[in-house]
């Protein structure tokens, strides 16, 4: 195998796998808060992949410029749902909220083939296949435009999070919930927010994607799977952990994919997953349990 | 009360066929619901009768088979509390071995079937040990059974000698029992309503057993249950050995009637909510008419909104069943089972103290 | 051969040492109490012969037999049982259901469970509740329904972790009667209590902990007198003894 196979497949799974931080990051935070994992975390990336389709369809508006967009839509339907849906059954048994989870998953998947349509639908922009040659390999643009967002946005959150009062305000949430509201912090307000940026930035990270990959109702389930994936790897709630986990498995899937085939390397994933749960279910950044 | 309660326990110890055994039955909510689910499987098996058209008989059939799978389902997470989330699986399994074994060696389904319980029990002990083995929990559990199906799912697609990714569809067209083929819809339905007569009355002895009720013990609190003898386990495993088994079974009816498996027809959670989950949630998870008695609420209520949005086939579906799951989880948590629960315990102490006179 | 030995088990969690070469036997158809202040260890001790831990050091014999380190079902099946002191009813299920879990650890039948089941049931006063819900019942009933699920799986000792705290005085002493009369029954208990009175009241024997290691060992007119018990712990309790 030439080297020059083995670098560009390590920069695409590089590329894929600042998308696959972003999109984890969110969950990460949406466990790390409220101690719920959102099983319908990727019907939220492909909500933004719709509204930006949708966004130049109708308007004309590129991708790229339609994230604020994206962000809001997809903060504003975040934030309602955890007020209506999420909020009720958060002491609930846990069995519970994973139905209620699927639940949301499922609805939104059927909304969106119901209303828009089942077939795949292509945003094909004109710098699509652009991509940039250096050193004999090539860069392709949407996708590097996508990783160089992806590290801006998750540099952004991070910095959020430690320096803005509303950011600790989240991070006390997550080490207690009776704490925090002793100090005066609104937790349900808190959540609503939390679980707004976590799916917005999930969204956003749908909406960087969409020049690149084919837009489906189906598109999401892929995605989720992945990002649990990444977030047990990193070790669930830790923001670190999810940029370190996305960045390995999008090399490890790209390997996987140049070894066994591209329509298989989800299988990797899946291996690393169900070698992470059984040998290492704390990640990497946890401490094993007693 | 006192005296009441001790006399409703002697009548309950009264043989069966004499004169109080319609009492006694009324006094036992195990009965009821069992009775309840009798009562369906005959009307069911009557409609034929008065059902003509094809389209209503199948899905009254799909109404049987979720039924029964959601019987499967009810007792590895309703009785043992198991988050078993991916059921599907295994009803995929049983699907699999069995049309495979039909279309590539020739066995007949009487056969096959079985076999198809006997593969997805196997992966189901296997799922328990491992899982056992390494102390996976809760959300664990149920993101190592998603993970399994997309596994199942992609590797299904690669192998050519069962389908890949077109699937395997039944090649015989006409009139077999040996293969299980008919012409007409009523031979299934009966078919499937033996295979749910047998399936409720095993759900029943299992949840009136020592085994069953180790299972909720587990279930209630897995510490407790441990320090009371209940080896949890051992316990574990078996409930989701049985429910899997059983669960491939129903896999293996479904690919006779439906004559076709393909990896993302049976690999894929939105199905798993339809065929596995929705029935018992809706009915009730941990009880024993739940999964009949949710079968009949949400297939045809289903199929009818469908008709009503009569557009784009699969998204109807998924908006229903994800309505349905959000309803009965914020509302109805514990179905309509759970609904009745409390009018009939009235009744039933009224009763009581009635035969206190 | 007494029924319960325990000999010299210390556990420590990372640095901290919270039982130190604990030693005291229970004998047949005794009632032991263990006492002694918060975080003296007797919590710790108490799970390690229950096999909720299991001791670093030291050996737990029940009958003769060897249970260190044994699961608690298998500790269960050999004839120790025990209740929890925050209570753990199997909330979703009957009074009944609850204690035939207790009874299945003697039989597989459902018959002969039920038939335990209930006459513990009775036993216990609790015949009005047979049908009733677990988690409809106000603590005092869910501390009986412990004891009851207990007695069910026939042992020959019971530990009983601070059966007494969340009751009160009028309920206190009915449980001690029920108490009195499960021993009577022939069954061991070792007693972890807070309440002086009861332990006064009830116990044959007393083993005082305190910083993980026994102070005292002896009958209760004895422990009350000891200088070492009164100055840590008994004297303090002088004005709690007033309750």
């Amino acid at each position: 195998m030439q080297p020059d196979i083995l670098i560009q497949t390590l920069i695409n799974g590089v590329f894929t796998g600042g998308i696959y931080a972003l999109v984890s990051i969110g969950l990460t935070l949406i466990y790390g808060v409220m101690l719920i994992i959102n099983f319908a975390h990727g019907e939220f990336l492909m909500l933004g992949m719709y509204a930006s389709y949708w966004a130049f369809t109708l308007a004309g508006i590129d991708p790229y410029l339609s994230i604020p967009l994206s962000a809001a839509v997809l903060f504003g339907t975040g934030a309602l749902i955890q007020l209506g849906l999420i909020q009720r059954i958060l002491t609930a048994h846990i069995l519970m909220q994973i139905l209620l989870l699927l639940g949301v998953s499922t609805l939104l998947t059927g909304l969106v083939q119901f209303f828009l349509g089942a077939q795949p639908l292509t945003l094909l922009m004109p710098y699509s296949s652009f991509g940039v040659r250096f050193a004999g390999l090539v860069f392709n643009l949407p996708r590097m435009i996508a990783f160089v967002a992806s590290l801006v946005i998750a540099g952004g959150l991070y910095l959020f999070l430690q320096r803005t009062k509303t950011g600790k305000a989240i991070r006390a949430c997550a080490q207690s919930r009776e704490a925090a509201q002793l100090v005066g912090i609104n937790v349900k307000f808190i959540y609503m927010l939390t679980f707004g940026i976590g799916v917005a930035v999930t969204g956003v990270a749908g909406t960087l994607i969409s020049p690149s990959y084919p837009t489906t109702p189906t598109v999401g389930q892929l995605f989720s799977v992945t990002a649990f994936v990444v977030v047990v790897l990193g070790t669930m709630g830790n923001f670190i952990g999810a940029l370190f986990g996305g960045l390995i498995i999008g090399i490890a899937e790209a390997f996987g994919g140049l070894l066994l085939g591209s329509d298989v390397k989800v299988i990797v994933s899946m291996m690393v997953f169900i070698l992470v749960l059984l040998l290492r279910p704390q990640g990497l950044f946890g401490r094993a349990k007693t | 009360m006192n005296q009441a309660e001790k006399l409703a326990r002697e009548s309950v110890k009264v043989h069966e066929l004499g004169t109080n055994w319609l009492r006694d039955l009324f006094l036992d909510w195990d009965k009821v619901q069992m009775a309840a689910v009798l009562l369906v499987i005959i009307i069911l098996g009557l409609s034929p009768r008065v059902v003509q058209s094809p389209y209503y008989m199948s899905i009254i059939i799909l109404t049987v088979l979720y039924a029964y799978v959601g019987i499967t389902w009810n007792i590895v997470a309703g009785f043992a509390g198991q988050l078993m989330i991916a059921h599907l699986i295994f009803v995929g399994l049983g699907a699999y071995t069995t049309i495979v074994l039909l279309e590539r060696f020739r066995v007949t389904p009487w056969l096959g079937i079985p076999l198809g319980g006997v593969t997805a029990g196997l992966l189901g002990f296997l799922v328990a040990i491992i899982t056992l083995r390494y102390g996976l929990k809760a959300d664990y559990f149920a993101l190592f059974g998603i993970a399994l199906m997309t596994v199942l799912r992609v590797l299904f697609m690669k192998i050519k000698f069962i389908g890949g990714g077109e699937g395997i569809w039944l090649t015989f067209r006409g009139e077999s029992l040996e293969k299980m083929a008919f012409l007409t819809k009523a031979p299934y339905l009966y078919l499937g309503l033996g295979l749910l007569l047998v399936g409720s009355v095993a759900q029943f002895l299992i949840y009136r057993s020592k085994m069953g009720k180790y299972f909720l013990a587990i279930r209630e609190d897995e510490s407790a249950a441990g320090a009371l003898g209940v080896n949890t386990a051992l316990y574990k495993t078996l409930a989701v050995t049985i429910g899997t088994a059983m669960a491939g079974i129903g896999g293996g009816f479904y690919v006779i009637y439906v004559t076709f498996v393909d990896p993302p027809g049976v690999f894929n959670l939105g199905y798993n909510v339809e065929m596995a989950l929705a029935a018992p949630i809706i009915g009730g998870l941990g009880t024993l008419a739940g999964p009949v008695l949710g079968a009949i609420l949400n297939k045809p209520i289903a199929e009818l909104m469908r008709g009503w949005l009569s557009a784009e086939r699969a998204g109807s579906s998924l908006i229903v069943y994800g309505a349905f799951l959000i309803f009965f989880v914020l509302f109805l948590p514990r179905g309509v089972v759970g609904l009745i629960q409390h009018p009939y315990e009235r009744l039933r102490r009224r009763l009581l103290t009635n035969l206190q006179k | 051969m007494a029924l319960l030995e325990v000999q010299g088990i210390t556990k420590w969690f990372g640095g901290l040492v919270a039982v130190h070469d604990l030693n005291f036997n229970v004998d047949r158809g005794e009632i032991v109490g263990m006492i002694g202040p918060n975080g003296a260890g007797k919590t710790t001790a108490f799970n390690m012969i229950a096999g909720f831990y299991r001791p670093n050091e030291g050996h737990v014999y029940l009958d003769g037999k060897d249970i260190t380190g044994l699961r608690s079902d298998q500790i269960c099946q050999l004839g120790l049982a025990r209740t929890f002191q925050i209570v753990r009813p199997f909330k979703e299920i009957s009074v009944l259901d609850n204690v035939m879990v207790g009874a299945y650890n003697r039989t597989g039948s459902e018959r002969a469970a039920q038939a335990k089941a209930e006459e513990i049931i009775d036993f216990m006063g609790m015949t009005s509740m047979t049908r009733q819900t677990a988690a409809g019942l106000p603590i005092a009933s869910c501390k009986r329904l412990e004891i009851a699920r207990a007695l069910a799986t026939n042992p020959k000792i019971i530990l009983l972790d601070e059966v007494m705290s969340g009751l009160r005085p009028t309920e206190m002493d009915e449980t001690i009667d029920l108490v009195r009369k499960v021993n009577q029954r022939g069954i061991a208990l070792l007693l972890v209590e807070h309440v002086m009175k009861v332990i006064m009241a009830l116990a044959g024997r007393i083993v005082v902990i305190h910083h993980g290691e026994k102070l005292a060992e002896g009958r209760p007119d004895e422990i009350v007198q000891n200088k070492a018990v009164i100055d840590a712990y008994l004297g303090e309790v002088k004005t709690s003894a007033a309750n």
